[in-house]
């Protein structure tokens, strides 16, 4: 044939000590998978060491796996050649299991991190709004899900890094003492709930929004892997300013979007350019009505990131740095914005950014001020 | 650019062996291995317009949590899964292990209580309840155990793949026509001879449905009626990854009461008291594809060999009359090529694995 079989990773780190903390990690701290559970398991096939090792782990507690392997990341030959009106309606076998599922685990692996980038606007919607039903339960936290990403070559491409080097850093950013990170982040999340006003300041920049009678939680592993962020809803209706996302380039179904600027009245975008691929940010921000409200700002705390590796997982959690979700919002957190899409674009503070809350100094240059938090 | 006899092939299998339909949800059961014909096959069910349901695991035996879990709930599937098999409206699996010693690891207590869990499956794939097909896909493992290189192989694979089976089909007939006017079938051979009957049973044809490749004529023998010995001593057997050397049954009243092989004996002897049914024919089959020469050591071609005929300990088809009920179906080939001969109702029908004339 002419075409090889799929790429088989010849390495093998299934018996890597890390890897086996990694999935027991994943499945008895982020998922807590108890007996007889059904766990549902997607992965790209990369994934394979950790796949593995997650089965053996879920198995053990006394529990099913539902592996759900795919090749690429987003797309594949079912995006593209399907009907559109087919691919925004799942099938039923397949929301019953988005419904019905008592755990999600996701481990990205992508053997090409562009793959999606040629799907046209109206096939990307279609397959966002297929995984609707599940979108819901995870962002209402009514059931226990995590994000994680296996070490591989595209990824490592992407950060700028060799395999050998990403693994280091994928490993050092998720294997922590993540009770004392708890601690450490619940002392900042005392500082930002309930707060009428926070203020993000930067070259460029000068957002304000509010999270009056909202509440922040911290991922401390449990829904992205690594965790390591604080996160709240902001108010709908009360975001104004302007945010420049001038460091780093924002990434959208595989698109590079850089020099991103938004300008906020009344909560909404209400003006929004790019300095690359600005349709990108226009098609997106057009999707739904939910799509130009914010739905989070999270605050990086992971002390394992400090690059930005064009990769959202990792960048939103760079001590040091704020990002900001357009579109849905999570419930558990008290936001009630509405949308398919949910996208989060990073800001770096660490150099020259300031933070404030309640019109009190917070954060600057990416540290937190002894006087505001005792971090 | 993709082998354009890949994209014959998932035509095949989608358009010919389940014919999808607008709206179906198709099962594609396969490994990472398999991939280029796994991607044309998601195309075809795209074009027609149905949901794939892919299903990818490493190995298609086995694996972590079959070797892990608990026994107990092994035996069980999982609710998702277990609706998973019975709502779709077609099974599509492409065979392509990266070793085909896969399971081989397992003992006996798990191996059975795999076989418990897949029953739902199966049953509804026995009774045909369901369109479904068993496909191969040439991955160096099967190459090996074929004593071929992988390119080999493919041609091989293609060239009994991508046959005109409406042709097939009507040469597989006539055969099968011989034998639903008769009532007994008798196998003889170097060591073997075995009468059995099939009155009152009618032949089914597998042209492209069931299997890819197909061509064999199936019937499922009175259960009761096997007496005889039969000895399996061209090619070595092969179940859950292991290989049994040699085997010779001795059927008295349709059930096994004497069995023997040179190696692996023991492993056989497991197989035929996993239950009630597991020592008494399921299947008789004859093997009809002209594109099959060759013993592979891969039974889903071993038993389309033209000039064999295979036996099947365990479950039988419901859709061919069977009645017979075990976790097993086992096919084990035996070749007629040498010194063979088929009879049907006492009249030699085939000898040295050549059909005589069928309508004289």
């Amino acid at each position: 044939m002419s075409r090889a079989p799929a790429p088989v990773r010849l390495l093998r780190v299934a018996g890597d000590a890390r890897v086996q903390q990694y999935a027991r990690l994943l499945v008895e701290r982020s998922l807590g998978v108890q007996p007889r559970w059904q766990v549902v398991v997607g992965a790209g096939v990369e994934a394979r060491p950790l796949v593995e090792e997650v089965e053996r782990q879920i198995a053990r507690a006394g529990a099913w796996p539902i592996l759900q392997l795919v090749f690429g990341s987003a797309g594949g030959a079912w995006a593209r050649e399907a009907p559109a009106e087919l691919i925004a309606e799942p099938p039923p076998i397949a929301a019953t299991i988005q419904s019905t599922g008592d755990a999600f685990l996701a481990i990205v692996a992508p053997t090409n991190t562009r793959e999606a980038s040629d799907l046209d606007p109206a096939r990307r919607g279609a397959l966002q709004a297929a995984g609707t039903r599940l979108r819901d339960r995870l962002t209402a936290m009514t059931v226990p899900w995590v994000v994680c990403q296996w070490p591989t070559h595209a990824l490592a491409q992407d950060a700028g890094m060799t395999l050998a080097q990403f693994e280091e850093f994928l490993f050092g950013a998720c294997l922590l003492d993540w009770d004392a990170e708890a601690e450490r982040m619940r002392r900042i999340a005392d500082v930002l709930d309930d707060a009428a006003e926070v203020r993000i300041v930067a070259g460029g920049t000068d957002l304000t929004l509010s999270l009056k009678g909202r509440t922040c939680a911290i991922d401390d592993a449990h829904i992205n892997m690594p965790g390591g962020e604080v996160f709240c809803s902001p108010v709908e209706d009360a975001t104004e300013g302007v945010v420049h996302f001038a460091e780093f380039p924002a990434m959208h179904f595989g698109q590079q979007v850089e020099g991103i600027r938004l300008r906020f009245a009344g909560g909404r975008v209400v003006d929004a350019s790019a300095d690359v691929n600005e349709d990108v940010l226009i098609s997106a921000l057009d999707t739904d009505d939910g799509a130009r409200v914010l739905g989070e700002l999270g605050i990086g705390c992971n002390p394992g990131i400090t690059r930005h590796l064009r990769n959202t997982l990792f960048d939103e959690k760079i001590a040091g740095t704020v990002h900001l979700a357009l579109g849905a919002s999570y419930t558990v957190t008290g936001g009630v914005n509405e949308s398919v899409i949910h996208w989060d674009i990073v800001k770096d503070l660490r150099r020259g950014g300031e933070l404030y809350v309640n019109g009190r100094p917070a954060q600057r240059d990416g540290e937190w001020l002894a006087t505001a938090v005792h971090a | 650019m993709r082998d354009p006899r890949l994209d014959e092939y998932a035509r095949l299998l989608v358009e010919r062996s389940v014919a999808v339909q607008p709206g179906w949800q198709v099962s594609v059961r396969s490994t990472p291995l398999a991939r280029p014909l796994i991607e044309a096959v998601i195309e075809q069910i795209a074009l027609a317009g149905a949901y794939p349901l892919l299903q990818l695991s490493f190995e298609l035996i086995g694996g972590p949590f079959a070797r892990v879990a608990p026994p107990e709930l092994l035996r069980e599937p999982s609710p998702l899964v277990r609706r998973t098999w019975d709502e779709v409206d077609a099974f599509v699996t492409i065979w392509a292990p990266e070793n085909t010693r896969e399971g081989s690891d397992l003992s006996d207590e798990r191996r059975a209580a795999i076989e418990q869990s897949l029953a739902p499956r199966r049953d509804r794939q026995m009774a045909l309840s369901v369109p479904w097909v068993v496909a191969e896909y040439p991955v160096p493992a099967a190459a090996q155990d074929a004593g071929m290189s992988v390119a080999e192989y493919e041609e091989f694979i293609f060239g009994s793949v991508l046959l005109d089976w409406d042709a097939e089909a009507d040469r597989m007939r006539r055969i099968a026509d011989v034998f639903d006017s008769a009532e007994e079938v008798r196998v003889v051979g170097p060591g073997t001879d075995l009468a059995l009957s099939v009155a009152g049973r009618s032949g089914a044809v597998d042209d492209g449905h069931l299997n890819m490749p197909g061509g064999e004529v199936f019937y499922a023998p009175i259960e009761d009626s096997a007496q005889g010995v039969v000895e399996f001593s061209e090619f070595p057997a092969v179940h859950f990854g292991r290989e049994i050397a040699g085997i010779r049954l001795v059927f008295d009243g349709g059930r096994i009461v004497d069995a023997s092989a040179r190696s692996g004996e023991e492993h056989l002897l497991r197989a035929l008291d996993t239950d009630d049914g597991a020592r008494r024919l399921g299947e008789l089959g004859i093997g009809c594809n002209p594109g099959i020469r060759r013993y592979m050591k891969n039974v889903a071609f071993d038993e389309k060999i033209d000039g064999t005929v295979h036996l099947a300990v365990g479950n039988s088809y419901a859709f061919t009359g069977g009645t017979n009920r075990s976790s097993i179906h086992w096919d084990i080939v035996k070749d007629l090529r040498t010194g063979g001969r088929l009879y049907a109702d006492g009249r030699v029908v085939q000898e040295d694995g050549r059909w005589l004339p069928l309508h004289p």
